[in-house]
């Protein structure tokens, strides 16, 4: 008997201890996922705290098109729009123009939409499509933003210049000019499509 | 044969010579009187003559909303404008202090009146609709507030281009006028 007891016991509680073993390591993964977890999140967090200020300090956005209102710069001018410690900088090929923040007396944004094709060329290519087909072609557009800004030169000379970004960059921008601290003030929404008079 | 042949030369060369004369006095009294002296034609107003002008902004009535892009771009393409007219010496921006020293400044300023913001993607596709509009009242007046010349101006885009460029169909309008005052 005691021999036979001695065959079976070993054999439950080896088995038994497997078991405790087993769940102790499932366990201990578990809590090994979730710290890895927990560390990978404040890892994320952290790094975009440090990447923020960063940004801020030099923000720069390719493909910007100055509507008008630099001096030298042609209007409808494709260019590289930053964001420096010190203001806007707004870089072609062969000249650069800077809006200092201290100048901006304010800055306004707002959404409108482009042709995807559209142009000269555009115009030309639409023009021939045959039976009309350049009207579908004119139905494809793209949402961008405006991004309209608002200063003054030495002279006290009011100045005022209009960048089309892509949508999300102008207001990105403008709170960025804000927190340097560039004034704004409230604005009204005009609203869409109405005829107004005096 | 020839006889009749030789009167109807002559009636029809008097007929010719009849009309000719006709025309020639015509265009004569079409002639636009030289200037100075009081004629039948359409009396021409007297070019004003300034060294400089200043374009001042004039915010729109509260009830009028116009975009600030539009305004902006309004104002800028304005002064690019004027400036290409090459009429005034100096165009001086609102607010510029150098301009309190020039003797004979003219201050030009646009009211704004009516503003319609359309398409361009309608205008495109419907070819007839989605016009962008912006009428405004433009005004010459002296330092002191005389107004010198007035006159209600609208800038639209029809058919093709952004909503923008009514504002530059608008300041080409500006540019003519101060053309024809000074």
């Amino acid at each position: 008997m005691k021999t036979r007891s001695t065959q079976i016991n070993p054999g439950v509680s080896s088995k038994q201890q497997e078991i405790v073993r087993r769940s102790l390591q499932l366990v201990g993964l578990l809590v090994f996922a979730v710290v890895e977890v927990f560390v990978a999140t404040a890892a994320l967090a952290t790094n975009r705290q440090l990447a923020s200020p960063q940004a801020s300090q030099s923000t720069s956005i390719p493909h910007v098109k100055c509507v008008i209102g630099l001096e030298n710069i042609r209007p409808n001018t494709k260019g590289t729009l930053s964001l420096l410690p010190t203001g806007l900088e707004f870089a072609t090929g062969k000249n650069k123009v800077d809006i200092s923040t201290a100048s901006i007396q304010d800055i306004f944004t707002g959404q409108e939409s482009r042709q995807d094709v559209s142009g000269p060329a555009g115009t030309l290519a639409k023009a021939a499509i045959p039976y009309g087909g350049g009207r579908i072609v004119s139905l494809f557009s793209h949402q961008v933003e405006v991004l309209t800004v608002e200063y003054l030169d030495s002279n006290g000379g009011f100045h005022g210049t209009v960048f089309v970004l892509s949508s999300g960059k102008a207001t990105m921008l403008k709170d960025q000019l804000v927190a340097q601290g560039a004034k704004v003030t409230p604005h009204l929404e005009p609203p869409e499509q109405t005829e107004q008079k005096q | 044969m020839k006889p009749r042949t030789r009167a109807a030369f002559l009636s029809n060369f008097s007929i010719a010579v009849a009309t000719t004369v006709l025309l020639l006095a015509t265009s004569l009294l079409a002639q636009p009187s030289p200037p100075g002296k009081p004629g039948p034609g359409p009396q021409q107003k007297p070019k004003l003559t300034a060294s400089a002008i200043q374009f001042e902004r004039t915010d729109p009535p509260e009830d009028l909303l116009i975009p600030e892009d539009t305004r902006i771009a309004t104002y800028e393409n304005v002064i690019l404008q004027l400036t290409k007219t090459k009429k005034f010496q100096h165009v001086y921006r609102s607010g510029d202090r150098t301009a309190a020293d020039v003797p004979d400044l003219v201050i030009l300023r646009l009211i704004p009146q009516a503003f319609k913001k359309g398409s361009q993607k309608q205008r495109e596709v419907t070819t007839v609709t989605g016009a962008t509009s912006i009428k405004v009242n433009i005004q010459f007046a002296s330092r002191d507030g005389k107004i010198l010349r007035e006159k209600v101006v609208q800038g639209k885009v029809r058919f093709y281009g952004e909503n923008l460029r009514a504002t530059y169909d608008l300041a080409k309008k500006v540019a003519a006028l101060a053309n024809d005052t000074f």
